[in-house]
């Protein structure tokens, strides 16, 4: 019975591929992972929600269908720039405005084009009026680059190392797994905030003030522990199969039964726990941005906007929040259905 | 058992080390220069000088590894460099506020994780078992700050149940009043992972042979199910909470910072904001050690649940 | 005696995927008789467990019984009793053993909770009366000390043991059909004979049936009093086993009979399935060895250590294997047989360099591979090469065949361009009876004994001059093994090749070697050529190994 039940492992990828046709969820999945790419890519090259600064509508502009909502915080705003001839700048009361000045210049360069400030924008405006539609576009580029670099410098870590510990054994292996046990030992949040507070404030603030590169350093240093782990594992289980001792007997070198021989044969575990990663990478990024720790603030990622939501709920403008939420939701949602996929297709125990 | 744990405690010491050179080495070269950052952007050269010889900055690396290490042995962290507080005496004030919230989540979203698994391992396959699994993936896809956000909003201003935020300095009023609403969220919110992990847990357990072996024996699904895949199933599952319970320090800093809970969490978050070097330092050092600790507890418990275990 | 359980045209399917189905068996009839012992033999695939586990409807949940089947139990349709009928009768009337005891225990609880629970669950007992009961049940299956192993847990078991707790669990409501499915394959070959010899005490006893389910009709002859034999799914052959065994009606049961190598002859090449199939006689004539020459490779005390870590600094040395010394010759075939934890694959290993020895020399000739630096290894690499066991396990699943074998050349620099290396890659198929369309396929397109036949081929890919083979047919089919051996026969006999042969099997053993060594815990108890160890084991460990090798049916056998 067991060897009826035996479906003997095929070509992974082409599994891959045939198991995603089959499987109407997981394709669908890849589908709307592959709009988010596809929209990604437009951002990235400016075809995209590259206005998301400008500030096109009035304060707390409504969403489109809500029109006729009063919006106070727009007519107090008016009344107060009829008083005083111009627009009450907000960003005044913001504390961490290194940029301040520059964006001061760029309100100034807009007024002097004199746009007319539309009263409703599609998905709602946030407090300077910028498109919140267009915020989270722009957002997701963000967000997901962090979480896909971050995910891809810690499995890259993770696999050398785990390979390196997992194939030699001794003390490859036994200081492998010192370093393993000093990172694992320090609960990672705190990690986290220990390197945030090192990015920030010390001599590499400098090389890294803007950009993502803060976060993505952050997420990957305090991140590889679990596929260290996992592909070291995957390795200890192969160094020893029949078939890597037989191209060690035809003489194969140890770099080539590492990386040639035993890689592709572990190949899925590492892409299932990278994908997992960029969930994770993800959550965290936002939170770190939400905190201030994460993406500059001449950016915007989901976590930012989130960090405006949070006040702006108070007063009843709920939209950037359920745009963060709903953006972010749905690329999630997808993305982890598409992991479970792989999992399954990928899984030597399951077929 | 005794040989065990003392070689166990043996192997913790170049942990320790460890934790303790990355930290310091960390700080030192990558962290800039203390004495600026303590003394602001506009304080003078002299100002400067005399806080970097009040702290040792200007002896040698080695000499400060030391008194790092002096600092740590004699629990003597010298002061937060913004409040001047004795930083052992943030850690100690600041833990009870922490536990207070972060126990009961724990042991609510096990308590509760481990039923609802068993009764979708048993409909598995079914559409119940799918639903709550895709509610759970779903669920999981929501960053925990909306769960804070809206719920804060809806339960606290909306509504008014709860109250949006504070602490005082009475247990059971904190537990009674001010803790619920963060308890509750953070439950929910860890409740989905849980559920679909344990679920994975159990669906394993089934697919044994001792399960055939208990099918031949004329049980019923349900009897093979508590009392033969549950025991089995624990262990993963003691992992699992063993992995967690080094949280409960600072895994709840979001609903600290939220909820104005002055716990550990939100210490730590200050404390980066003002760059305040000691204590994120001591608290990292001192979270680790707990850490150590808490696991190799956790190991012991194990053979409480795994006969096949043997601590050697 | 009459019918206890009658299977009628059984048919099993199961599900793989959305559209695939299987058909793993095909309309099956068979009758387990009262008061008997009805066998079901079969290779793998032939549907026999299928067919078994149907009667308790004990199936994976992808397998779908055909409506018309039916399993008659007492006048009564099992494959639509409702659940709760069939809940009260498995474990109280119709038990079963399965191959792994091990898995098959429950690891958490103790031996006592489990023997126990199937006493309360179906005789209503006390817990006290069960444990009483299960301990008395532990001394009838010949569990020592039975009173404390109650408390023990199954891996403080061995085997045999844990074979002997699922046994005392099965009869201990006094069933009608215990049903063993290959209950003692998992097991070393010693322990083997007596788990066979107490579950025939027990039906004997109990006068219980037993359906017995195994691939070994050697071992069916002992204890079976009707036989059947399948084959992909369908019966090939049914009958009383004095029939099936002197007056065989089906050439696949023929080819069964003769296709195992017997200790008393030693023929040129072993019969394959083939032979029988098309109505081929296989020819007769004995083996002829070469004369004993210079050795090629030999192994001079041999030792090999593992460290394990007991306590704070210290730790303790595990002798995997101690004092070896062997010398093969162009040609010739040293044997080596034992048990599992015998030491022997650590031997092949030492002897290829993939472990270091912890003492002792592994030499080719002449020269001493452990100290070699790994520069200097290439070489020799070349002149000895090893075909493991478990051809799923030693073929790399991620490349076609093609690249598998042209990598050793590559290393070696043999063969002066790729194509000539890809040329002499399809030779090398042809010679192990291959299609050359195989080059561009996967491992897992090919049956067990193909892929041993690749293995055996990228082991030739280097032209060695010593081959380790570790239990090259042990996993496989017993029609296949025969064809592996006569392969493996043929290219010593072409190419001079020297063979270290190691296997559990002694008859294998026996037949391919011209020395055997018999290992026990590391250690060679016994040496010789295989005529004079069989005919005159001098050590005690030879001997019951010797005895516990399965003889057929015999009128002195189970036969009262």
């Amino acid at each position: 019975m067991a060897a009826v039940l035996d479906i003997v492992p095929e070509n992974a990828w082409l599994a891959l591929w045939r198991r995603l046709q089959q499987d109407r969820i997981g394709a669908f999945s890849l589908g709307i992972v592959i709009v988010y790419l596809v929209m990604i890519l437009f951002a990235m090259a400016g075809l995209l929600a590259g206005g998301w600064s400008e500030e096109i509508g009035v304060p707390y502009a409504n969403p489109s269908f809500l029109g006729e909502r009063p919006n106070l915080e727009a007519a107090l705003a008016q009344r107060a720039a009829q008083r005083q001839g111009r627009v009450p700048d907000l960003t005044a009361v913001d504390p961490l405005a290194p940029k301040y000045a520059e964006w001061e210049k760029r309100t100034a360069e807009l007024k002097t084009g004199e746009r007319e400030r539309s009263l409703t924008l599609r998905w709602g405006g946030d407090r300077w009026g910028r498109d919140v539609l267009a915020k989270a576009i722009k957002g997701s580029q963000v967000s997901i680059a962090v979480g896909v670099f971050a995910a891809l410098c810690a499995t890259f870590i993770g696999t050398l190392l785990g390979a390196l510990g997992g194939f030699y054994g001794r003390w490859v292996n036994d200081s492998l797994e010192w370093v393993y046990n000093v990172f694992t030992s320090i609960p990672s949040i705190l990690l986290v905030f220990s390197l945030a507070a090192v990015l920030r404030s010390g001599v590499l603030a400098h090389l890294f003030a803007s950009g993502i590169w803060t976060v993505v350093i952050i997420l990957a240093v305090t991140g590889w522990t679990g596929m260290y782990r996992l592909v070291r594992a995957e390795y200890m289980k192969h160094r020893s199969r029949e078939y890597v001792l037989a191209a060690q007997a035809i003489g194969a070198s140890a770099a080539s039964r590492m990386f040639v021989h035993i890689l592709p044969n572990v190949s899925h575990v590492v892409l299932v726990q990278l994908s997992l990663l960029v969930v994770a990478f993800i959550k965290v990024e936002v939170i770190l941005s939400f905190l201030g720790l994460g993406v500059p603030v001449d950016m915007v990622s989901w976590g930012t906007m989130l960090g405006e939501a949070q006040t702006e709920l108070v007063i009843g403008k709920w939209w950037q929040l359920a745009a963060a939420t709903v953006f972010m939701a749905i690329f999630l949602t997808a993305f982890s259905m598409l992991t479970d996929s792989l999992r399954d297709a990928l899984d030597p125990k399951l077929r | 058992m005794t040989a065990y744990i003392l070689r166990r405690l043996w192997q913790m010491i170049p942990t320790l080390a460890g934790v303790i050179l990355l930290i310091f080495f960390l700080f030192k070269f990558f962290g800039g220069d203390p004495a600026q950052i303590l003394a602001g952007q506009v304080a003078s050269q002299e100002q400067i000088d005399a806080i970097r010889q009040q702290l040792g900055l200007d002896r040698p690396w080695y000499v400060q590894l030391g008194i790092f290490v002096r600092d740590i042995f004699s629990f003597d962290f010298g002061k937060s460099w913004m409040t001047r507080e004795q930083v052992s005496e943030i850690f100690v004030t600041r833990l009870p506020a922490t536990l207070t919230i972060t126990l009961p989540i724990l042991i609510l979203e096990v308590a509760l994780a481990i039923p609802v698994a068993m009764l979708v391992a048993y409909h598995r396959g079914t559409l119940l078992d799918r639903l709550v699994i895709a509610i759970c993936v779903a669920a999981m896809s929501i960053s925990f700050l909306v769960y804070i956000i809206v719920g804060q909003y809806v339960f606290g201003f909306e509504l008014g149940w709860f109250p949006v935020q504070g602490w005082s300095d009475s247990f059971w009023r904190n537990l009674v009043t001010y803790a619920p609403l963060p308890i509750l969220l953070a439950a929910l919110v860890g409740l989905a992972p849980q559920t679909r992990l344990y679920r994975s847990f159990f669906l394993d357990e089934t697919k044994s042979d001792y399960v055939r072996t208990a099918r031949a024996k004329g049980l019923s699904d349900a009897a093979i199910l508590r009392r033969h895949v549950l025991p089995n199933a624990m262990v993963p599952v003691l992992t699992n909470v063993a992995l967690l319970l080094p949280g409960v320090f600072v895994g709840s800093f979001l609903l600290e910072i939220f909820f104005s809970i002055p716990g550990l969490g939100r210490e730590v978050y200050i404390a980066v904001n003002r760059s305040d070097y000691p204590v994120i330092q001591a608290f990292t050092v001192y979270l680790a050690v707990l850490t150590m600790l808490i696991n190799l507890g956790a190991d012991v418990l194990y053979r409480l649940v795994d006969p096949r275990i043997q601590l050697t | 005696m009459s019918a206890l359980v009658t299977v009628r045209d059984l048919r099993v399917s199961f599900r793989l995927g959305r559209e695939r189905t299987l058909e793993a068996v095909r309309g099956v009839h068979f009758t387990v008789r009262e008061d008997a012992t009805l066998a079901l033999v079969g290779e793998s695939g032939s549907g026999k467990t299928v067919s078994a586990m149907s009667i308790l409807r004990l199936l994976p949940e992808n397998a779908v019984v055909h409506p018309a089947s039916r399993v008659e139990y007492a006048g009564e349709n099992l494959l639509s009793a409702p659940a709760p009928r069939l809940r009260a009768l498995r474990g109280r009337e119709i038990s079963a053993v399965f191959q792994e005891p091990m898995s098959s225990l429950n690891p958490v609880l103790t031996v006592g909770e489990q023997v126990a629970e199937v006493l309360r669950l179906h005789r209503r007992m006390s817990a006290r009366a069960a444990l009483e009961r299960a301990a008395e049940l532990l001394a009838e299956v010949g569990i020592p000390e039975p009173r404390a192993r109650l408390r023990s847990y199954p891996h403080e078991l061995s085997g045999g043991q844990q074979q002997r707790v699922m046994i005392a669990m099965a009869i201990a409501n006094e069933p009608k059909l215990l049903i063993a499915d290959e209950p003692t394959t998992a097991l070393d070959v010693t322990v083997q004979r007596q788990v066979l010899e107490l579950i025939a005490r027990l039906r004997e006893r109990h006068r219980m049936s037993v359906l017995f389910i195994s691939h070994d009709l050697g071992l069916v002859g002992e204890i079976a009093d009707d036989v059947v034999v399948m084959r992909d799914g369908v019966v090939r052959e049914s009958g009383p086993v004095a029939r099936i065994f002197h007056a065989p009606q089906d050439a696949y049961t023929k080819a069964l009979l003769a296709c195992r190598p017997r200790l008393e002859a030693r023929p040129r090449r072993l019969p394959v399935i083939d032979d029988f199939m098309r109505g081929r006689t296989p020819p007769a004539a004995p083996l002829e060895r070469p004369p004993a020459g210079a050795p090629v490779m030999q192994a001079k005390q041999l030792r090999k250590e593992f460290r394990l870590r007991t306590g704070l600094f210290a730790s303790k040395a595990l002798v995997a294997v101690s004092d070896v010394s062997f010398d093969v010759a162009r040609g010739r075939t040293v044997g080596l047989v034992g048990e599992s934890g015998s030491g022997k694959t650590t031997v092949a290993l030492l002897a290829l360099r993939l472990l270091d020895p912890s003492a002792g020399e592994a030499r080719l000739d002449g020269a001493d591979l452990a100290r070699l630096t790994p520069g200097r290894m290439l070489p020799f690499r070349r002149r000895i090469q090893i075909v493991f066991q478990n051809p799923y396990a030693s073929l790399n699943p991620r490349r076609t065949i093609g690249r598998t074998l042209v990598e050793p050349m590559r290393i070696h620099g043999l063969g002066a361009s790729e194509s000539e290396r890809y040329e002499r890659a399809r030779r090398l198929l042809e010679r192990v009876g291959l299609p050359a369309d195989a080059m561009q396929r996967y491992p897992h397109e090919f049956s067990g004994g193909q892929r041993q036949r690749i293995a055996i081929a990228r082991a030739l890919a280097v032209e060695p001059e010593v081959l380790v083979c570790d239990e090259p047919v042990s996993a496989l089919d017993v029609s296949v093994q025969a064809t592996v051996l006569n392969l493996l026969l043929d290219l010593q006999e072409s190419l001079g090749l020297a063979y270290l042969f190691i296997s559990h099997d002694l008859a294998v053993v026996k037949y391919m070697s011209d020395e055997v060594l018999v290992m026990r815990a590391g250690e060679v108890v016994e040496r010789g050529t295989p005529e004079a160890i069989f005919a005159s084991p001098q050590h005690e460990y030879t001997r019951k190994l010797i005895a516990a090798i399965p003889r057929g049916y015999s009128k002195s056998g189970s036969e009262p």
